[in-house]
Protein backbone atom coordinates (compact mmCIF):
# COMPACT_ATOMS: atom_id res chain seq x y z
CA UNK A 1 0.00 0.00 0.00
CA UNK A 2 1.21 3.56 -0.98
CA UNK A 3 -0.31 7.39 0.71
CA UNK A 4 0.14 10.56 -0.44
CA UNK A 5 0.31 11.85 3.65
CA UNK A 6 3.59 14.05 2.02
CA UNK A 7 0.93 15.70 -0.33
CA UNK A 8 -1.58 16.00 2.29
CA UNK A 9 0.76 17.32 4.58
CA UNK A 10 2.17 20.25 2.20
CA UNK A 11 -1.31 21.19 1.52
CA UNK A 12 -2.19 21.56 5.08
CA UNK A 13 1.01 22.83 5.50
CA UNK A 14 2.00 20.60 8.88
CA UNK A 15 5.11 19.13 9.27
CA UNK A 16 5.50 15.54 10.78
CA UNK A 17 5.39 16.31 14.26
CA UNK A 18 1.99 18.64 13.97
CA UNK A 19 0.18 15.56 12.18
CA UNK A 20 1.30 13.12 14.79
CA UNK A 21 0.70 15.44 17.71
CA UNK A 22 -3.48 15.80 16.13
CA UNK A 23 -3.43 12.30 15.78
CA UNK A 24 -2.22 11.15 18.66
CA UNK A 25 0.61 8.96 17.16
CA UNK A 26 4.52 9.48 17.27
CA UNK A 27 6.27 11.34 14.78
CA UNK A 28 7.75 7.85 14.18
CA UNK A 29 4.52 5.91 12.90
CA UNK A 30 3.98 9.23 10.22
CA UNK A 31 7.92 8.94 9.32
CA UNK A 32 7.35 5.36 8.37
CA UNK A 33 4.16 5.58 6.99
CA UNK A 34 5.56 8.45 4.34
CA UNK A 35 8.55 5.86 3.35
CA UNK A 36 6.17 3.05 2.86
CA UNK A 37 7.69 1.27 5.83
CA UNK A 38 4.44 0.83 7.53
CA UNK A 39 1.01 0.38 6.73
CA UNK A 40 -1.41 1.76 9.25
CA UNK A 41 -4.40 -0.09 10.97
CA UNK A 42 -7.99 0.96 9.74
CA UNK A 43 -8.36 3.11 12.47
CA UNK A 44 -5.04 5.06 12.20
CA UNK A 45 -5.74 5.70 8.31
CA UNK A 46 -9.47 6.56 9.17
CA UNK A 47 -8.36 9.27 11.34
CA UNK A 48 -6.36 10.54 8.92
CA UNK A 49 -8.83 10.42 6.39
CA UNK A 50 -11.10 12.36 9.12
CA UNK A 51 -8.29 15.02 9.68
CA UNK A 52 -7.87 15.88 6.12
CA UNK A 53 -11.27 15.71 5.11
CA UNK A 54 -11.05 13.32 2.23
CA UNK A 55 -12.32 9.89 1.79
CA UNK A 56 -9.61 7.13 2.28
CA UNK A 57 -9.18 6.69 -0.85
CA UNK A 58 -7.68 9.64 -1.90
CA UNK A 59 -5.01 9.12 0.56
CA UNK A 60 -4.51 5.68 0.64
CA UNK A 61 -4.01 3.50 -2.69
CA UNK A 62 -3.60 -0.43 -3.32
CA UNK A 63 -0.25 -1.84 -5.00
CA UNK A 64 0.16 -4.33 -7.47
CA UNK A 65 2.06 -6.05 -5.29
CA UNK A 66 -0.62 -6.30 -2.37
CA UNK B 1 -3.69 2.85 22.17
CA UNK B 2 -4.09 0.44 25.11
CA UNK B 3 -1.90 -1.85 25.87
CA UNK B 4 -2.38 -4.03 29.35
CA UNK B 5 0.85 -5.02 29.93
CA UNK B 6 3.07 -2.29 29.80
CA UNK B 7 4.58 0.46 32.82
CA UNK B 8 3.85 3.64 33.12
CA UNK B 9 6.70 5.82 31.52
CA UNK B 10 8.51 6.99 34.20
CA UNK B 11 9.63 3.67 35.31
CA UNK B 12 12.00 3.94 32.44
CA UNK B 13 14.93 6.25 33.78
CA UNK B 14 15.06 3.32 36.87
CA UNK B 15 15.12 0.78 34.33
CA UNK B 16 18.20 2.15 32.42
CA UNK B 17 19.93 2.23 35.78
CA UNK B 18 19.24 -1.06 36.67
CA UNK B 19 19.95 -2.72 33.63
CA UNK B 20 23.42 -0.75 32.33
CA UNK B 21 24.55 -1.22 35.93
CA UNK B 22 24.00 -4.88 36.23
CA UNK B 23 25.38 -5.33 32.69
CA UNK B 24 28.30 -3.55 33.29
CA UNK B 25 29.05 -4.96 37.20
CA UNK B 26 28.11 -8.49 35.53
CA UNK B 27 30.70 -8.24 32.53
CA UNK B 28 33.21 -6.76 35.68
CA UNK B 29 32.22 -9.44 37.63
CA UNK B 30 32.84 -11.88 35.04
CA UNK B 31 36.51 -10.95 33.62
CA UNK B 32 37.73 -10.11 37.12
CA UNK B 33 36.63 -13.23 38.54
CA UNK B 34 34.90 -12.26 41.53
CA UNK B 35 33.79 -15.68 42.99
CA UNK B 36 31.92 -16.38 46.65
CA UNK B 37 33.61 -14.12 48.69
CA UNK B 38 31.81 -11.16 48.34
CA UNK B 39 28.34 -10.37 50.59
CA UNK B 40 28.26 -13.67 51.82
CA UNK B 41 24.71 -14.00 54.11
CA UNK B 42 22.49 -16.65 55.00
CA UNK B 43 20.19 -17.57 52.13
CA UNK B 44 16.57 -19.53 52.61
CA UNK B 45 17.09 -22.11 49.82
CA UNK B 46 14.34 -24.63 48.40
CA UNK B 47 17.12 -27.14 46.55
CA UNK B 48 20.57 -26.81 46.11
CA UNK B 49 22.95 -29.26 45.43
CA UNK B 50 26.51 -28.60 45.68
CA UNK B 51 29.72 -29.81 44.41
CA UNK B 52 31.11 -30.78 47.70
CA UNK B 53 29.48 -31.84 50.12
CA UNK B 54 25.33 -32.19 51.29
CA UNK B 55 22.30 -31.34 49.17
CA UNK B 56 20.12 -28.75 50.83
CA UNK B 57 16.00 -29.28 50.77
CA UNK B 58 14.50 -26.65 52.24
CA UNK B 59 17.10 -25.06 54.49
CA UNK B 60 19.38 -22.11 55.28
CA UNK B 61 22.59 -22.08 53.71
CA UNK B 62 25.34 -19.53 53.01
CA UNK B 63 25.80 -17.96 49.87
CA UNK B 64 27.69 -15.33 48.22
CA UNK B 65 24.70 -13.25 46.95
CA UNK B 66 26.47 -10.86 44.43
CA UNK B 67 25.61 -12.83 41.43
CA UNK B 68 22.14 -13.01 42.62
CA UNK B 69 21.96 -9.26 43.10
CA UNK B 70 23.47 -8.59 39.33
CA UNK B 71 21.43 -11.29 37.65
CA UNK B 72 18.20 -10.02 39.53
CA UNK B 73 19.60 -6.04 38.38
CA UNK B 74 19.84 -7.04 34.03
CA UNK B 75 16.59 -9.33 34.47
CA UNK B 76 14.45 -6.86 36.20
CA UNK B 77 16.21 -3.75 34.70
CA UNK B 78 15.57 -4.73 30.92
CA UNK B 79 11.94 -5.96 31.70
CA UNK B 80 10.78 -2.89 32.73
CA UNK B 81 12.71 -0.80 29.81
CA UNK B 82 11.34 -3.02 27.16
CA UNK B 83 8.36 -2.99 29.20
CA UNK B 84 7.40 0.36 30.30
CA UNK B 85 5.06 2.74 27.80
CA UNK B 86 7.25 4.88 25.38
CA UNK B 87 6.69 8.59 24.98
CA UNK B 88 4.14 8.20 22.90
CA UNK B 89 2.46 4.30 22.80
CA UNK B 90 1.10 3.81 19.55
CA UNK B 91 0.22 1.14 17.29
CA UNK B 92 3.61 1.62 15.01
CA UNK B 93 5.65 1.35 18.48
CA UNK B 94 4.04 -1.31 19.13
CA UNK B 95 4.78 -3.17 16.01
CA UNK B 96 8.42 -2.15 16.35
CA UNK B 97 8.09 -4.05 19.72
CA UNK B 98 6.96 -6.98 18.77
CA UNK B 99 9.39 -7.11 15.79
CA UNK B 100 12.44 -6.98 17.91
CA UNK B 101 11.19 -9.79 20.23
CA UNK B 102 10.71 -11.67 17.36
CA UNK B 103 14.28 -11.03 16.29
CA UNK B 104 15.90 -11.40 19.40
CA UNK B 105 14.22 -15.09 20.00
CA UNK B 106 15.47 -16.10 16.49
CA UNK B 107 19.05 -14.72 16.92
CA UNK B 108 19.33 -15.85 20.17
CA UNK B 109 18.63 -19.73 19.52
CA UNK B 110 20.87 -19.44 16.04
CA UNK B 111 23.83 -18.26 18.10
CA UNK B 112 22.79 -20.78 21.02
CA UNK B 113 22.67 -23.78 17.96
CA UNK B 114 25.71 -22.28 16.85
CA UNK B 115 27.48 -22.70 20.26
CA UNK B 116 26.10 -25.99 20.90
CA UNK B 117 27.86 -27.35 17.98
CA UNK B 118 30.72 -25.89 18.82
CA UNK B 119 31.49 -24.79 22.17
CA UNK B 120 32.11 -28.05 25.18
CA UNK B 121 32.67 -28.29 28.32
CA UNK B 122 33.43 -26.02 30.77
CA UNK B 123 32.83 -23.25 28.20
CA UNK B 124 29.56 -23.96 27.40
CA UNK B 125 28.72 -23.46 31.22
CA UNK B 126 29.50 -19.92 30.60
CA UNK B 127 27.26 -19.84 27.31
CA UNK B 128 24.27 -20.72 29.59
CA UNK B 129 25.25 -18.18 31.52
CA UNK B 130 25.09 -15.63 28.92
CA UNK B 131 22.08 -17.47 27.32
CA UNK B 132 20.26 -16.23 31.02
CA UNK B 133 20.24 -12.77 29.47
CA UNK B 134 21.24 -12.37 25.44
CA UNK B 135 17.03 -12.73 24.58
CA UNK B 136 16.35 -9.88 26.80
CA UNK B 137 19.83 -8.22 26.04
CA UNK B 138 19.04 -8.12 21.95
CA UNK B 139 15.41 -7.16 22.42
CA UNK B 140 16.16 -4.09 24.52
CA UNK B 141 18.86 -2.96 21.60
CA UNK B 142 17.16 -3.75 19.19
CA UNK B 143 14.35 -2.33 19.91
CA UNK B 144 16.21 0.67 20.38
CA UNK B 145 18.23 0.94 17.81
CA UNK B 146 14.58 0.35 15.54
CA UNK B 147 13.07 3.38 17.27
CA UNK B 148 16.28 5.84 16.93
CA UNK B 149 16.63 4.38 13.08
CA UNK B 150 12.74 5.32 12.61
CA UNK B 151 13.25 8.94 13.72
CA UNK B 152 14.15 10.24 10.62
CA UNK B 153 13.67 13.82 9.34
CA UNK B 154 11.05 16.24 9.77
CA UNK B 155 10.10 17.60 6.48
Amino acid sequence: MTNNLKVERAIHDMTQADLAEKIGVSRQSINAMEKNKYVPSTVLALKIAKLFNRPLEAIFFLEDTD
Amino acid sequence: MKTAYLLPKKYKTIGWILFIAGLISGMLSYVLNFNNEILVTNVFTIYSDSFLGDSSFFKIIENSILDELIALSIIVGGLIVGFSKEKVEDEFIYKLRTDSLVWAIICNYLVLLFTILFVYDMTFFDVLIFNMFTPLVIFVFRFNFLKLKSQGHDE
